[in-house]
């Protein structure tokens, strides 16, 4: 693990990626304690407050500090996302491995199944759930869970393909071993590797999909600073202050260009004889 | 590529709308709230609610809304809309073509972008153009649709006041108020697109540019021009092809946003609406045309590829 | 009572609009605005008009209209028996008289001669029997049913002459009668197929349909047959659909459009400034309200409703919800914008006192609740989160819930305990007061079910005198006020912008009411063809 996270460190993408992470996840950890200002205090005369010594990001329609808002927001955002991408890794690999487990023609009526299911666009399959679940960050996450089960349970089964050829499983086969054991204690630690490089380039796409439910008045509720949700709300007054659009925007980008950049050293540093 | 074969992928289209439809029915079932509600507004009365369900034949049993939905969305008639009264499908249909409209024109852009950004990032690999290239992809990558539409739009529209922030107009009305209209959620929707192929093209550049035919192409004493242009070009956007079937899908989702932002007319914004005013038909119909014009897409993507891929080993 | 009946009995504009007066309804101008019709040159005639609307106007039915885009399309093509002038006192339009009995519960309408429909066909008494019968019909599902007066049975004398018999007295009927559904419809449209109307229009008003593209633009053109010879001006009016506000506005700013039904004020603030535009801003009794289910606990406890008002401070409400462009409320749904609106100081934040009254209804340690919003309009949750903070040091500890408007319509709307409304302003006092307060109110989502505020709306109903009519409303005001069924924290100001050469609107408080039969294109306005 620490040989892994020293090869990550001499990517530059991975160094990049795991010191913004650090920055995240102080944030998500520290926020409330970091942040300047109560993020819900309404400062009636400090009303779109500009960028400054007293709000270092500027305040709000309501005269809310901006940074702490986005500081403690951090803990509405991050966390949604990581959990819907664990979640659906987790569906989709369990799914994926018992396909390719399965072979024949069960392997090729759930990856046909999958496949219709992908063929409705993520965000509208989230958008979907989302209205019947009712709005809610949890029902977002769990929303965006469901979407992403299907592509990795693809991503699981091409890898698991191989894996069952090997030996081990051959053996276990043998053996006569329940299916579940072979495929949870045999199979799925062993597909585990390229599938947590995966997820990890889908959480920035779980932190995007997040935010835009949430943009899209599904996901977070106000008065929760989630930054999706501040951006919506920012959106009308964009003429009056720009900061308070602009300081979550580039706070989601900021979250999503991080695990981008981990996913790729994370990629790297598992294949080093790759050198793109 | 087998006559076999094409009958497959058409089996799977057919299953694929199958298992969509079953979904989409499904969900709109669950939705809260039914359409009478929205359609009523704050004047529902039970007595009021109860006509209006009849009218919609809103009481009769699941299996049976389901079965009458799907004959009838197979002859094309997909119902009245609860919200506004006219015909679902016709509507739908209209939205699709400004929705291909916007994402045909996205991908063309994308191309025009993508394709010599990620060949001149393999070419001068490591080099300065390459570490740009990056930078591009990784920022495009990792801001959402309704962050770059709306940042775009507070650039271009209300502080440049270069292009107008929102609004369709049909290029048969008015060619270059379209085109006007269209800049900015083409630009919204191709900026994505741009940083995931850009990225494609490079790697697959760089495979073909290491591989052993065009070394011996280049051993032949062709001129490096010829070399890239004619050979490694054409071997490197074949899995392009693939990614730009994939990223229809992808743009399909992304309209939604796009043409929230925009106020385009198109199939993604009809469906927000749907959703928001519960309008039932209109979901079903959105969600099943839209799917199927991604499976279609991936099976046009697919026979391409077959083509493609024959000409291209045999060349 | 004779006198009364003289005195209301109307014929053409100008004695209507002194019999008003007399009915306490007479013309009042909120910022000494002229008139819209008297304007310094004759209107220039011809001209296409573009107005922006800010959603989409599904529902053209005329019976079924729900919000502002759809009752202006609606205003366009039909016409109903009476409507409001600027300044929210009635004047003839189908009708040309009308006149009460000495009871106030039989009223005669007498209909203009001539009139007709789009289709060429006459429009008579018993169209308008017909209407009115269709639009009290509960299957109609008319949002007009509970708002056009106790109206118990419709007949007509004969061509040109109806006759309304009512439940109870009503002084109000005429403004009654000029409400958004209550528009006259063809009755062989009612008799062979009422849906049609969804998709087609047969109607008596000033422009006739061209083509309806509801999420995108409606076009209609001029009725060559309207009754008034002289009006519209306008050959034709084109109304597109911006759904973003900002864009809107930069529409109008860059000329794509010539006149927008409303904006936020972020975005007026931004066409104030802008060359070639008009800002438009009138005072309205449009208003965001806490309502609290006065029968259950710890609402059931005046103390505790009288807690919360007293946490809220108001000015500042109107600054955070309104950007500054709205009056504070007094917990009355009557602004100064109405007609009886009865002057009283604001009341002021008070924790102290808000936190005894807490401490005396039994919740010394504070109370969880939760407010739910719905998320349409987006000022109901801005509302919600500022109220929150503001009642929190006096014990409220407010947890907020914002719902989609559907959900909120469905499970929330008139059940719930404890969540945020939102009313366009009335045409009258009785319009306000029994459509949300009195017992028997058609949307009574608070049950405050107060004997006394229900009988001082009933007796001001059978009132003519103006001082007397004043006098009720103050007393109920005043109740209001003491029991605070409701808080009522700010009323907005509505908010438009118009190019300069549009001429001859006047942005309406009602927020409903459009008269764009009376706007007319300067000689500055871009041709369109």
């Amino acid at each position: 693990m620490t040989d892994l996270l020293r090869r990550l460190m001499r990517t530059p993408q991975g160094a990049i990626g795991l010191i913004l992470l650090a920055v995240l996840a102080a944030a998500c950890l520290f926020g409330p304690w970091l942040a300047p200002h109560d993020p819900e205090k309404m400062d009636f005369l400090g009303r779109f407050r500009p960028l400054g010594a007293q709000n270092w990001f500027g305040a709000d329609q309501f005269g809310r500090d901006v940074l702490s808002r986005l500081l403690v927001g951090a803990r509405s955002t991050l966390p949604m996302a990581l959990a819907a991408t664990l979640l659906g890794t987790v569906a989709g690999a369990v799914v994926g491995t018992a396909s390719a487990y399965l072979g024949g023609r069960w392997d090729e009526a759930i990856m046909r199944t999958i496949d219709a299911v992908m063929a409705v666009p993520g965000l509208l399959l989230a958008l979907l759930l989302v209205s019947t679940l009712g709005n809610g960050a949890g029902n977002a996450m769990i929303a965006i869970a469901v979407t992403f089960a299907p592509g990795m349970a693809r991503v699981t089964r091409a890898v698991a393909l191989t894996v069952r050829g090997q030996d081990y499983v051959k053996s276990a086969t043998v053996r006569g071993e329940r299916a579940s054991w072979i495929i949870f204690r045999e199979m799925l630690p062993n597909v585990m590797a390229p599938v947590v490089i995966e997820a990890t380039i889908r959480v920035s796409f779980a932190v995007m999909l997040f935010a835009t439910l949430s943009f899209l008045g599904l996901g977070a509720q106000p008065p929760a600073s989630e930054w999706g949700l501040m951006v919506a709300e920012a959106r009308q007054y964009v003429h009056q202050a720009p900061w308070i659009l602009i300081a979550p925007s580039l706070a989601i980008a900021m979250t999503a260009i991080a695990f981008n950049l981990l996913g790729d050293g994370l990629r790297d540093a598992m294949n080093p004889r790759d050198e793109r | 590529m087998s006559a076999s074969w094409l009958l497959r992928r058409l089996a799977l289209i057919l299953y694929t709308v199958f298992i969509v439809s079953v979904l989409v029915f499904g969900i709109t079932q669950a939705l809260p709230a039914d359409a009478a509600v929205t359609l009523l507004g704050e004047n529902a009365t039970a007595e009021a609610l109860n006509a209006i369900r009849e009218r919609l034949g809103l009481g009769d049993p699941i299996w049976w809304q389901y079965l009458r939905w799907v004959g009838h969305a197979a002859t094309g008639d997909f119902g009245l809309s609860m919200r506004t009264g006219q015909p679902v499908g016709p509507e739908m249909l209209t939205a699709l073509g400004r929705s291909l409209l916007l994402a045909v024109a996205a991908i063309l852009v994308m191309l025009v972008i993508a394709v010599p950004l990620g060949m001149v990032a393999a070419v001068r690999q490591g080099k300065l153009a390459d570490m740009a290239t990056g930078l591009i992809s990784y920022l495009g990558v990792s801001f959402p649709e309704f962050v770059t539409a709306t940042l775009l739009a507070m650039l271009l529209a209300d502080t440049l006041q270069w292009l107008p922030a929102t609004g369709y107009v049909s290029p048969l009305e008015d060619f270059g108020g379209a085109v006007r209209h269209l800049a900015l959620p083409v630009l919204t929707a191709s900026l994505i697109l741009v940083a995931h192929v850009a990225r494609m093209v490079r790697s697959e550049t760089l495979d073909v540019l290491h591989s052993d035919y065009i070394r011996a192409a280049r051993l032949k004493g062709l001129p490096e021009r010829t070399v890239l242009v004619r050979h490694a070009l054409r071997n490197a956007l074949l899995p392009v092809v693939t990614i730009v079937a994939l990223d229809v899908g992808y743009l399909l989702g992304g309209i939604i946003v796009i043409e929230e932002i925009f106020a385009i007319p198109g199939i993604g914004r009809q469906l927000m609406v749907a959703v928001t005013a519960r309008d039932l038909p209109s979901i079903q119909a959105g969600a099943l045309i839209m799917s199927a014009t991604y499976a279609v897409a991936n099976t046009l993507a697919d026979v391409a590829y077959a083509v493609l891929d024959k000409r291209i080993r045999y060349d | 009572m004779s006198s009364v009946t003289r005195r209301l009995f109307l014929s053409g504009t100008a004695a209507g609009l002194g019999a008003l007066s007399a009915l306490g309804l007479g013309p009042f101008n909120l910022l000494g605005a002229s008139p819209a019709f008297a304007q310094q040159s004759a209107p220039r005639r011809g001209g296409v008009l573009r107005i922006s609307v800010d959603q989409a106007a599904s529902v053209i039915h005329p019976l079924r209209t729900r919000v502002n885009p759809e009752y202006l399309v609606a205003e366009l093509l039909y016409s109903g028996l009476t409507r409001l002038a600027a300044g929210m006192q009635v004047e003839p339009d189908l009708a040309e008289s009308w006149a009460p009995d000495q009871t106030l519960t039989e009223w005669t309408f007498v209909l203009r001669q001539g009139l007709t429909f789009h289709d060429g066909s006459p429009c008579t008494a018993a169209d308008v029997v017909a209407t009115f019968t269709a639009i009290l019909d509960p299957k109609t599902a008319s949002p007009g049913r509970t708002n056009v007066g106790p109206i118990k049975e419709v007949t007509a004398k004969d061509e040109r002459t109806v006759l309304f018999r009512l439940t109870s007295p009503y002084a109000d009927l005429p403004v009654a009668l000029a409400y958004t559904n209550a528009r006259i419809v063809p009755a062989k449209v009612i008799e062979t197929d009422l849906d049609s109307l969804s998709r087609s229009a047969v109607g008596t008003g000033p422009f006739k349909l061209v083509s309806f593209e509801p999420d995108r633009k409606i076009v209609v053109e001029r009725n060559p047959a309207y009754y008034d010879p002289a009006r519209p001006h306008l050959d034709r009016v084109e109304v597109l659909v911006y759904p973003d506000r900002t864009a809107e506005a930069s529409a109008l700013i860059s000329g794509d459009i010539d006149l927008m039904l409303g904006t936020a004020p972020g975005e007026y603030q931004r066409l104030e400034k802008a060359s070639g535009v008009k800002a438009l801003r009138v005072p309205s009794g449009q208003f965001l309200n806490v309502n609290m289910g006065c029968d259950q606990k710890p609402f059931s406890d005046p103390r505790v409703r009288k807690a919360l008002a007293l946490a809220i401070d108001r000015e500042a409400m109107v600054g955070f919800v309104a950007g500054g462009y709205g009056t504070p409320g007094n917990d009355t749904p009557i602004s100064p914008a109405y007609r009886f609106h009865r002057e009283q100081p604001l009341r002021k934040p008070d924790l102290v006192q808000a936190k005894k009254l807490l401490a005396e209804a039994g919740y010394p340690n504070g109370v969880d609740l939760t407010m739910i919003a719905s998320d349409k309009p987006g000022t109901r949750t801005e509302l919600a989160v500022a109220i929150r903070e503001m009642a929190k040091p006096a014990g409220f500890r407010i947890q907020v819930q914002t719902m989609p408007h559907a959900t909120y319509l469905d499970q929330v709307w008139k059940k719930g305990n404890f969540y945020v409304g939102f009313y366009n302003m009335q045409a009258t006092a009785d319009a306000v007061f029994s459509l949300l307060y009195t017992s028997d109110a058609a949307w009574n989502e608070t049950r405050w079910n107060n004997k006394d505020f229900d009988a001082l709306v009933a007796e001001a109903r059978t009132k003519t005198d103006e001082t007397e009519r004043a006098a009720l409303y103050a007393k109920a005001q005043q109740l209001m006020h003491d029991e605070v069924p409701s808080v009522i924290p700010v009323f907005f100001d509505l908010l438009a912008a118009r190019r300069d050469y549009v001429e001859g609107y006047e942005l309406h408080p009602r927020g409903s009411v459009f008269r764009l039969d009376f706007v007319s294109l300067g000689a500055a306005a871009p041709k369109r063809s």
